[in-house]
């Protein structure tokens, strides 16, 4: 259909909702990395992979649960969690050794991680495509301007508000929030007033890999859970928070609109090449604002 | 910088070295690459367990000219340049007598490419890209596995009866994806002279998140929906059916979706009112053969037998015919051995047809629907096509060869 | 003293790639050839990283452009498969100037990922541009010409030309713009104190170094005959890295020993187990924790240290 048709169809709603119900998965898993990357530096393209495990951590505990409404919610509840415990291993284990080294090492070392999760995750849940099932409420799909749209998408767009909101409040509120953000900007201040940066870190690291897992684990009954879902997703995650400002969290936010909607809207204009659109969209930002459209921590 | 030449060289040297070396013994070696890897695995698993099934009675009964069949695997992880790498390894390390594979079309094409440069026998074990023993056919490669030209036809013939004037082409944006999409597409307008193309979709393969891109297709109204989506796409797609409810406002038409591998990944949630083709039914017809097969199967494997397990079954019943009405372990009088040969199957007789060395499988039509016997859905109102009914002929391929 | 043995090993290991294909299966001509151009790769990654201290973050694109560009000239375009091998640098090297005069402006990490950004719209163009680039299947069965198309031919045709664009870097690098680029890369302030233009240095460099990989792209295509939109993704760019590294970036044959080590380990392993990834992980993981010179790094450093080197006779 023409451009003109396209964007002033009543399907243009519903365009926009379904990208912004991406957006929010994007969001979430963005918000970690750019906390993780704003507080510790740490580029951590291991963030993809660790939300590959929650989707299929996801899988099992839904599975151990029965499936449908119980699996659900204790995988949703569960997964992250196993994420979380996973990234404090692997953070205490070896990363914490490694914070006086220079960037570029810091970075290939989380993506040897990237290769050793991958394979990890094939040693343990195969290579088969797995299902994650949702609830019975969850299923089926309301009509918008005459056009289904699928109700688990609906509750995603409620989703993410509230993670916005409690994320706010963590780093606004919270004494650990008023201390990761001193440390972001000055950690030899922080440590210099006594308070134990490494336990700091620690936590940010353990909260920022917490919500990979969750992003992982809330689009694990709408997308495939297979190998190599991580690849793609970081490169997005990363590109979003590039153009929203490093370590910015609503700049994560604000990426993530534009990746969304550019996306959703660039498949109603141009499906062939609808998801060159937000990388184009990319480019631009970048060209206009190099460091990120907000502040950045860096 | 002398140092540095030398170090490398002996590391080098030594990585040679470590690379171990294969002999072949006193046995046919046939060298399967395939995906092993990821969704596509779940259909490539049957096509190794229907040929193992089948080369362990040949073998216990002496083998073929006195040699056991045995064959080796190796993974492409649904990606064409790994298949090729792999092919390349099977042949030049492994010395393999014949390769077969792969689920992937591309990846089967630059096999092929490769085999006719060989000039090794290749079969084709799953990929279904009419481009395999159509236009790139040669006298190399054979296919066990339909084709999109044979999908295009069947298809046209079930939906010339239908009352659908307006179509849309929608799937994955690869070799198989278009060429079953377009078939689809071109034979349904040749027996429909009247029937409109409406427009096309394509998403990148893989693709999960379909929803923007079938609302916007809704929107045109069209009657019917041609799918081009293979392995993982149907499942995704298929989930978005059910989601959507699509069956009720579009009629969907999608190659394997009344499939076992492809029902049973869906359980209970699969979408009823889906109309699909497929090669093989573990419980249609019930003939004794079929019968008979699909209790082998599951004795050996505690599972009924999908698709792929046809095909690997007649691709090791054809090899050991061929071998054995040859002669002798030689390429040439293999091909043309294999050329004319008929074989037992579940679904009866199967002729491997000289001109564009195609098997002439039936094909059955069917509706998705829920069944109380199963936990998943299975297709009802079948139909049998029988394989001369609908393949293209031997005319047709000749002029697409040229 | 020193120059003369070289040239005597030098002309002895090119005798022993010589006759390798006569004494050794002919998957091991193919797989040497591949190293080879891998080699050539990292090599080419490594003229920006190592020795121009620029933030190379995604050196595949123009290894895919230039294997894509010849590709497409010969297969969809139907050109002489001779023009397309020239083709197919000189569009990497356009590309890589493109590419370089958008994020040379910027410094250092902001660079690299702006490079990332721009190398990522090409890859993702190349992706689903499936009329033209054959999108996720790729192009296969590329028609090169009869000379250079058997085991034997592509080998010789990509030891020969390996040969000399490791040579022409090498020149490169020894000369004064290759020492004033060094320079850059240790203290900008410094060179741009006694008045070198440091940004036409690195954009060269950056040109340099695309050019080359373009025509490690070209060779693929002559071993291979198919190009994938793999060759520009991320990772890729990353195992690049990861063998330049491995052999050691600060010496000017490490990244073509990483390249051997990781396809050696690769085509090893993937024998035995189909974890190889998780190998390499591993592996990577010690070096940077233990090796971070790399392997010819180390084994430089112990050498100087045991005065085994020229310098000290």
């Amino acid at each position: 259909m023409s451009f003109m048709e396209a964007f002033c169809s009543p399907g243009v709603l519903c365009q926009i909702l379904l990208g912004l119900s991406r957006t929010v998965i994007l969001f979430i898993v963005a918000s970690g990395l750019s906390l993780i990357l704003g507080v510790l530096r740490i580029p951590n393209i291991a963030h993809g992979s660790l939300y590959m495990i929650g989707a299929f951590m996801a899988y099992t505990v839904s599975r151990v649960f029965g499936g449908g409404t119980l699996g659900y919610w204790m995988a949703v509840l569960l997964a992250p969690l196993g994420v979380a415990l996973v990234s404090f291993i692997i953070e205490r284990g070896i990363f914490s050794r490694l914070y006086e080294r220079e960037h570029i090492m810091l970075f290939l070392l989380t993506f040897s991680f990237v290769l050793v999760f991958g394979d990890l995750v094939k040693l343990v849940w195969g290579a088969e495509y797995r299902s994650v099932s949702m609830p019975g409420f969850f299923q089926g799909s309301i009509r918008i301007l005459g056009l289904p749209f699928p109700i688990y998408n609906f509750i995603l767009l409620l989703v993410g508000p509230i993670v916005a909101v409690v994320l706010w409040l963590l780093v606004n509120k919270t004494k650990i929030g008023k201390i990761s953000r001193a440390a972001a900007v000055d950690r030899e201040m922080v440590g210099a007033v006594g308070i134990n940066v490494s336990l700091v870190f620690c936590i940010v690291f353990v909260i920022g890999c917490f919500l990979a897992g969750l992003g992982g684990a809330l689009v694990s009954p709408i997308v495939n859970v297979v190998l190599g879902m991580d690849h793609t997703l970081i490169m997005e995650a990363f590109l979003i928070v590039i153009i929203g400002g490093l370590g910015n969290i609503w700049g994560a936010l604000l990426g993530a609109l534009i990746f969304g909607l550019t996306q959703s809207l660039g498949i109603l204009v141009w499906p062939q090449f609808g998801i060159v659109f937000p990388y184009a969209a990319v480019i631009v930002v970048l060209s206009i604002r190099p460091t990120g459209l907000l502040r950045s921590t860096w | 910088m002398k140092k540095a030449a030398i170090m490398g060289m002996s590391i080098v040297l030594l990585g040679f070295l470590g690379v171990p070396f294969s002999f072949g013994a006193a046995t046919i070696k046939v060298g399967f690459v395939d995906t092993y890897s990821g969704p596509p695995s779940v259909y490539t698993f049957d096509v190794l367990d229907g040929f193992k099934m089948a080369i362990q009675t040949i073998n216990e009964k002496g083998g073929v000219l006195g040699k056991k069949i045995e064959f080796t695997t190796r993974d492409e992880k649904f990606k064409p340049d790994v298949g090729l790498a792999m092919a390349k390894e099977l042949v030049m390390k492994e010395e393999v007598d014949i390769l077969a594979g792969t689920i992937n079309s591309s990846a089967t094409l630059a096999v092929s490419d490769f085999a006719k440069r060989e000039k090794i026998p290749f079969i084709c074990t799953f990929a279904k890209s009419e481009k395999i023993t159509g236009e790139m056919g040669h006298r190399y490669v054979f296919s066990v596995a339909e084709n999109t030209r044979m999908i295009g036809k069947a298809t046209a013939q079930m939906i010339a009866k239908k009352p659908y004037t307006k179509f849309w082409v929608a799937g994955e944006d690869y070799e198989y994806g278009h060429a079953v999409g377009e078939a689809s597409w071109r034979y349904t307008k040749a027996v429909k002279p009247e029937a409109q193309l409406l427009g096309q979709t394509w998403w990148k393969v893989g693709e999960a998140d379909l929803a923007p891109y079938i609302s916007p297709i809704l929107q045109a109204k069209p009657d019917m929906l041609f799918m081009g989506t293979g392995g993982v796409g149907n499942l995704n797609f298929l989930k978005l059916a059910k989601a959507m409810d699509l069956m009720k406002q579009v009629g969907i038409i999608l190659h394997t979706s009344i499939e076992l591998s492809n029902l049973q990944a869906l359980g209970q949630d699969g979408p009823e009112g889906v109309m699909g083709t497929v090669n093989y039914l573990f419980y249609y017809p019930g003939t004794p053969e079929n019968k008979a097969f699909v209790d082998e199967f599951r004795k050996l494997y505690n599972r009924p037998p999908k698709v792929g397990a046809l095909y690997g079954y007649a691709a090791a019943q054809l090899i050991a015919r061929a071998y054995q009405k040859a002669g002798a372990v030689d390429r040439e009088k293999f091909i043309t051995a294999m050329e004319g040969l008929t074989v037992d199957s579940p679904v009866g007789k199967l002729e491997m047809r000289a001109c564009d060395h195609q098997l002439m499988l039936p094909m059955f039509f069917g509706v998705t629907k829920k069944s109380p016997q199963y936990e998943y859905l299975i297709a009802g109102d079948t139909v049998t096509i029988p394989g001369k009914d609908y393949l293209p002929t031997c005319d047709e391929i000749l002029k697409v060869r040229k | 003293m020193g120059g003369k043995r070289s040239i005597i090993i030098l002309l002895g290991v090119a005798i022993l790639f010589a006759f390798l294909p006569f004494g050794l299966p002919r998957f091991y001509t193919y797989l040497t050839a591949l190293i080879v151009v891998t080699g050539l790769l990292s090599t080419s990654l490594n003229f920006a990283l190592g020795f121009g201290g620029i933030f190379q973050f995604h050196h595949a694109v123009f290894y895919g452009a230039g294997a894509y560009g010849a590709a497409v000239m010969i297969a969809k375009l139907n050109y002489n498969p001779w023009l397309a091998f020239i083709a197919g640098p000189l569009v990497a090297a356009a590309l890589s100037l493109i590419i370089g005069i958008i994020c040379i402006r910027l410094s250092k990490l902001y660079f690299g990922m702006l490079q990332i950004s721009l190398g990522s719209l090409v890859w993702v163009i190349v992706y689903r541009w499936y009329s033209f680039t054959g999108g996720d299947d790729g192009i296969h069965g590329i028609s090169v010409p009869s000379i250079i198309s058997s085991s034997k031919g592509a080998y010789y045709f990509t030891m020969v030309t390996a040969g000399l664009a490791m040579f022409f870097m090498y020149r490169i690098l020894h000369s004064p713009f290759g020492s004033t680029l060094q320079g850059i890369r240790d203290n900008v302030l410094r060179s741009q104190a006694i008045g070198v233009s440091v940004r036409r240095h690195q954009l060269a460099a950056i040109v340099i170094a695309g050019f080359f990989a373009g025509v490690a792209g070209v060779l693929f295509v002559v071993v291979d005959n198919s190009v994938f939109p793999d060759m520009m993704f991320w990772t890729l760019s990353l195992e690049i890295t990861i063998m330049a590294l491995l052999g050691g970036w600060f010496t000017f044959l490490g990244p073509m020993l990483g390249a051997a080590m990781v396809v050696l380990l690769r085509t090893f392993v993937s024998a035995y187990t189909e974890y190889w990834t998780l190998a390499l992980g591993i592996l990577l993981m010690l070096v940077i924790l233990f090796l971070p010179e790399g392997v010819l790094g180390k084994v430089f450093e112990i050498w100087n240290r045991r005065g085994l080197t020229e310098d000290r006779g």
